[in-house]
């Protein structure tokens, strides 16, 4: 126990020691987490909109005027009884006539066609959500039956498929590009906790030389450096968490305003996550530090 | 207690420190080894507290081989062999009592028995009231005998002086000739290296002497002859 204590209490020295060589190497441990955690926010984001266009594909199931609500009854019964669907909405006959019309707007047979008949042939609609957009191929055969079919007018799908991919693929782009950015950062780190050790252990080679010569354990010796590379980590993962929510705190109602209509919330998500994610990040690097300042041990002191 | 047997250290490429050295000192001796400079003096402490290896043959500290000890047990051996330099090998920003409680602490020794050892220890070398100074606030004797307290503390069966007058006038030199006499005469083996005729004249005590790596002289109450 008395080794522990003074374990930490050299490992103190040490960093005060070398005060502002601490602190430049405190600061890329920082910058490699600000990385790391962009990445995550960009990911949360990207995540919660392309959720948020999930959710607004649907189908819409246009009934022939004149179907009974019996008839309307039962083919929404069917459908909401079906696993793949989340939800079956009516829309009344008028309503579902602007939308059919706002769905063919470019197309002006079809437009022609309506002002032909010149009444409102469709009946009311069933606008049909999915748990998943995988689902609707299934939901739309499903709906085909020789039951069904006679009553139905059209079927018709909201075509969001365009913009989940370019969101999936913008979301695996920024990962990517994060993710690069992030170990580029951490080799910084490493070669700054590397160097740190290196210019600690010079700084102290009179103490590890007096140590080595009265039998201190090697272990003993290390230690100290080893626990400054952790003492680091520390500070910059507190600094990280310090900084993320206070800004969170502050710019929460603005970014809400800016993603409006996704349900985005970072800060319940940091709340939540916080504590698990920002000790993942300070056990990631406080290993990586150790490592680097075992390699510079090694390397510039004869343990 | 301690015994050289057929000791040869090269170094590369071709600078042989020892060649062929045999010696055996018994416990409780008080052995010089005297020499000019590269004849092998330094070389000898240092592979007997393990600071370097041996080429070839064998350094025994009782029973312990310590040329076949593993990199782990080093500590255990210094811990046994108290060392003092020339340049005593203090640290500035430690006080006299910090320099030698630090060698406790490495150690892993409880703070109680710290602080009851250092004092004792202090008063032995003479320093009982000197022990908030600095090294820079003592004189060049005074910081050996804080050294040498450092290497008092973990009471060790042998005492290796590397030229530790090296850097003292002749009256401080004598002092801590003394100060290791009474070390001596408390039971702990005493080894003491240097090139200083005065004090190996003054001691009549063993005298190995060594020249170009080889064993020149081993006298019981031998005096420099070189």
């Amino acid at each position: 126990m008395q080794s522990i204590f003074r374990t930490i209490r050299f490992a103190f020295q040490g960093i005060a020691r070398n005060f502002w060589l601490s602190v430049v190497t405190t600061s890329v441990c920082f910058l490699t987490l600000v990385t790391v955690n962009a990445v995550i926010i960009l990911n949360v984001i990207a995540i919660a909109s392309i959720h948020s266009v999930e959710d607004r594909v649907h189908v819409d199931v246009y009934l022939k005027s004149g179907t009974t609500p019996a008839m309307e009854s039962s083919i929404r019964g069917y459908l909401t009884g079906l696993d793949p669907v989340k939800e079956v909405i009516l829309i009344p006959a008028d309503d579902a006539l602007k939308d059919f019309k706002a769905r063919h707007s470019n197309d002006p047979d079809v437009l022609a066609a309506l002002d032909e008949i010149g009444e409102n042939p469709l009946g009311d609609a069933l606008r049909v959500s999915a748990k998943s957009p995988k689902d609707f191929p299934f939901i739309l055969q499903a709906v085909n039956t020789p039951e069904f079919s006679p009553h139905i007018k059209e079927t018709g799908q909201t075509n969001y498929d365009d913009v989940v991919a370019s969101l999936t693929n913008l979301n695996t782009k920024v990962r990517n590009g994060g993710t690069g950015l992030a170990i580029f950062f951490a080799v910084i780190a490493i070669l700054m906790v590397y160097n740190t050790v290196r210019v600690a252990v010079y700084v102290h080679r009179d103490e590890i030389a007096v140590m080595r010569l009265v039998g201190a354990q090697g272990w003993f010796i290390s230690a100290p450096f080893l626990l400054e590379a952790v003492i680091f980590s520390a500070v910059a993962t507190g600094l990280m968490a310090g900084l993320i929510f206070f800004l969170l705190k502050i710019w929460e109602p603005f970014i809400r305003i800016f993603f409006t209509g996704v349900n985005l919330d970072l800060l319940s998500f940091y709340t939540h996550n916080g504590l698990p994610l920002f000790a993942l990040q300070f056990c990631a690097l406080a290993v990586l530090g150790m490592a680097s300042s075992a390699a510079a041990l090694r390397k510039y002191s004869k343990i | 207690m301690i015994t050289f047997e057929n000791i040869s250290k090269v170094y590369r490429p071709d600078i042989h420190a020892l060649s062929g050295v045999s010696l055996h000192i018994r416990p409780g001796e008080f052995v010089s080894v005297v020499g000019a400079s590269g004849s092998g003096k330094s070389t000898l402490a240092k592979l007997l507290f393990a600071e370097e290896r041996p080429t070839s043959g064998t350094v025994k500290v009782g029973d312990w081989d310590i040329t076949k000890i593993h990199h782990s047990e080093v500590p255990h051996l210094r811990r046994q062999i108290g060392v003092v330099f020339q340049d005593f090998k203090l640290l500035p920003q430690m006080t006299a009592y910090e320099n030698v409680a630090f060698a406790l602490q490495v150690a892993g020794a409880p703070g109680s028995r710290i602080r009851e050892v250092v004092p004792q220890v202090m008063k032995i070398v003479g320093l009982g009231e000197k022990l908030n100074r600095f090294p820079r606030q003592l004189s060049g004797g005074e910081q050996q005998r804080v050294s040498i307290a450092r290497a008092l503390v973990h009471r060790p069966k042998i005492m290796l002086a590397d030229e530790p007058t090296g850097n003292l006038d002749a009256v401080t030199a004598q002092e801590i000739l003394s100060l290791l006499k009474k070390i001596n005469e408390f039971g702990t083996t005493v080894v003491l290296v240097t090139h200083d005729r005065d004090i190996v004249n003054a001691l009549h005590r063993r005298v190995i002497t060594l020249q170009d790596g080889r064993i020149a002289g081993d006298a019981e109450h031998g005096k420099y002859h070189i």
